[in-house]
């Protein structure tokens, strides 16, 4: 019935298109409401299941920069009703946008024949038709919206609970890193391309777009100096304390506990530190003191609850670690009762001897703590040596004395 | 069955038994946080923070423990004049070579043993020994800041390398020592029943068990009000001095209470 109502209306627009191409009113009072387009579609044969009539369906406004365009300028094939299946240019936004073409012909979503049939095409992102600017919370490149594009192909979802994700999901905050922050829109380039913003010498520049006093102390540690020197491809960078995805809140107790091991991938990595003539022990005498020795356990165990220890950044830095043989070892001495009073306030300075400095005893370094180890390798395995021997003796004779009364009996 | 132990000495071992194997359950993981066991035990405990509270606890138990055997000995060596069985004798050096050279097959007789023998007398001099150096280096353990007041900071280090490789020997001395002469050799729980069945009695003890059959069993002597009155005295002076040494130590806080558990 109320098919009926619509079709005399239908055909007559159906005629009178040609006259009257690139008037939008005559495409939206199809194209401009579910309800009506599902009837349309009705109406000429065609049963339009709701993603197609989702698709299919134009919403009213838009970007105010777009008001001059009419639906014809990008669908120049229709000429006819029915449509025909393809009715808009293979890319119509770069007739236009011209300067786009190059850059994303130079990054990870270029069309490969060097045209404008883009891997990911401008509205994939930019949306179809409701086209806003990415300061509008409307458009799907706003920084609320633009995880959920990127996720459409890019599966890995680390980013939502990261503290840039939660910033911008749970905390509502614009100034939150999103993907296009550290990855850019049109000039994406791989991690592995020396000129992307994520790659290893690019990206404390990315992070300190936002952390610049953190990025500057970064590449004035021995790290990043090292990185900005000659390209080091041992140190690390941002992501690999922090996560490039992932970035778990560094104040966590989770991270705090963790952060030795962080710091034992390469410290405790015999191959890499013997390049630089670096001990690994560093790491294997900090789980044997009290402090690592109970961070050890609370990494494993309790993850979550708060590490109240000493851990390798309390001494050496976070960003501005300098190597000990260098500035650094002034700036640990210097500060290193300070540091131990931040915990042990009644600390003096002959407490600070009950730390190793990560030297391994010796008869010359810290030579008590070696001669007791000493005195316990002999006295353990002598001991016990010297049990196992008696009653090695005493079986002996029991088993002697037993036979010997079996058989007299 | 024959009465060996007193009441006193039943509920001593039992104290010893529970405080000695808890704290090596809660403590060895502390010696060894990588190994994998380590982190079960700790799991058990609810984390490292209570397994540690409870290893505190057991140590002070054992640390109350070695005081109040200072006062036993006093109390019955000195005042009640029994006699100290369990010091070594030059009779204990030649047990010994005898005992290894009857083992051996040397010598046909096997030493005739007292009250305690070699084997006792040693694993009970251990035990107090390594009670004391145990609480002593617990104890520095604990109050890291004040003793590095005191000497220098290695020696806390020191305490701790001591500390485990004592625990070790500890533990490895009763899997081997104790368990052989106790569990293997012959069941014996008269550390629990109080009483020894006669004839391991006169195997194990036979001079000691002649003895007793000769009516010859060492009675306390009666006390004397001078030496009672000079024993209060001393034990006041003692106990008095472990709460000044204990608040002494506390004087001056280890750490600040960043978290509380």
């Amino acid at each position: 019935m109320r098919a009926e109502r619509f079709v005399i209306p239908l055909l007559a627009a159906a005629l009178a298109l040609p006259v009257f191409a690139g008037q939008d009113l005559d495409c939206l009072s199809c194209h401009g409401d579910p309800a009506t387009l599902r009837v349309a579609g009705q109406a000429i044969g065609k049963e339009l299941d709701d993603t197609q009539v989702a698709a299919l369906t134009v919403a009213q406004g838009g970007c105010p920069s777009h008001m001059g365009l009419v639906c014809a300028d990008c669908h120049v094939a229709i000429t006819r009703f029915p449509h025909p299946a393809e009715t808009r240019l293979a890319n119509p936004c770069v007739e236009c946008h011209q300067g786009v073409v190059d850059q994303l012909n130079n990054s990870v979503h270029r069309d490969p024949t060097g045209g404008s049939s883009f891997k990911v095409q401008c509205w994939d992102c930019h949306g179809a038709h409701g086209i806003y600017p990415p300061t509008d919370q409307r458009s799907p490149l706003h920084p609320y919206n633009v995880s959920r594009i990127c996720l459409k192909c890019h599966t890995n979802a680390e980013y939502l609970n990261g503290v840039h994700g939660q910033g911008v999901e749970l905390g509502g905050i614009i100034g939150s890193a999103t993907c296009i922050s550290c990855h850019g829109g049109h000039d994406i380039q791989k991690t592995t391309d020396a000129n992307a913003r994520t790659a290893r010498r690019q990206i404390s520049f990315t992070c300190g777009r936002c952390h610049a006093r953190i990025a500057q102390q970064y590449r004035e540690s021995v790290h990043g100096a090292a990185l900005m020197a000659d390209d080091n491809p041992d140190v690390p960078t941002c992501v690999d304390c922090h996560e490039p995805h992932a970035t778990p809140n560094p104040r966590s107790p989770r991270f705090r506990a963790s952060s030795p091991q962080l710091c034992g991938r390469c410290h405790a990595n015999e191959a890499m530190m013997s390049k630089y003539g670096l001990s690994t022990e560093v790491f294997s005498t900090y789980v044997a003191d009290f402090h690592g020795t109970t961070a050890e356990l609370f990494e494993e165990v309790t993850p979550d609850q708060p590490l109240n220890q000493a851990v390798c950044y309390d001494c050496h830095g976070y960003h501005d670690v300098y190597a000990v043989h260098d500035q650094g070892r002034k700036q640990i001495e210097q500060n290193l009762l300070k540091h131990c009073q931040r915990c042990h306030p009644a600390a003096t300075p002959k407490f600070l001897s009950a730390w190793t400095s990560h030297y391994v005893p010796s008869p010359d370094q810290y030579p008590w703590i070696y001669y007791v180890n000493l005195f316990y390798k002999i006295i353990i395995p002598g001991t016990i040596g010297f049990f196992l021997f008696f009653i090695g003796t005493d079986v002996y004779r029991t088993r002697v004395n037993r036979r010997r009364h079996g058989g007299e009996s | 069955m024959i009465r060996r132990f007193e009441r006193r000495h039943i509920i001593g071992h039992l104290v010893m038994l529970i405080t000695f194997t808890g704290l090596v359950i809660t403590g060895f993981p502390q010696k060894f946080p990588s190994a994998s066991w380590a982190k079960g035990v700790v799991l058990i405990f609810g984390g490292v923070s209570r397994m540690r509270f409870v290893h505190h606890l057991l140590g002070t138990i054992m640390a109350l423990q070695l005081v109040y055997h200072a006062l036993e000995l006093i109390w019955f060596l000195w005042l009640r004049k029994l006699p100290p069985v369990l010091l070594p004798t030059l009779q204990d050096a030649k047990d010994f070579v005898q005992h290894i050279r009857y083992n051996l097959g040397l010598v046909t007789h096997e030493p005739q043993y007292g009250r305690y023998s070699w084997p006792e007398k040693l694993e009970y001099l251990a035990l107090v020994w390594g009670t004391f150096l145990m609480v002593a280096t617990g104890i520095i353990m604990l109050y890291p800041v004040r003793f590095a007041q005191l000497v220098p900071g290695q020696f806390i280090l020191a305490a701790k390398a001591a500390h485990g490789g004592e625990a070790t020997l500890a533990a490895l001395a009763i899997i081997t020592w104790h368990s052989y002469f106790v569990h293997w050799k012959h069941w014996n729980t008269s550390m629990f029943t109080g009483k020894l069945p006669k004839e391991l009695y006169i195997e194990e003890h036979p001079k000691e068990f002649a003895e007793l059959m000769a009516g010859m069993r060492p009675e306390p002597a009666p006390i004397d009000t001078k030496k009672f009155l000079i024993f209060i005295g001393i034990a006041t002076v003692i106990v008095l001095a472990a709460i000044g040494f204990v608040v002494w130590l506390r004087a001056v806080p280890v750490a600040i209470e960043t978290v509380r558990y």
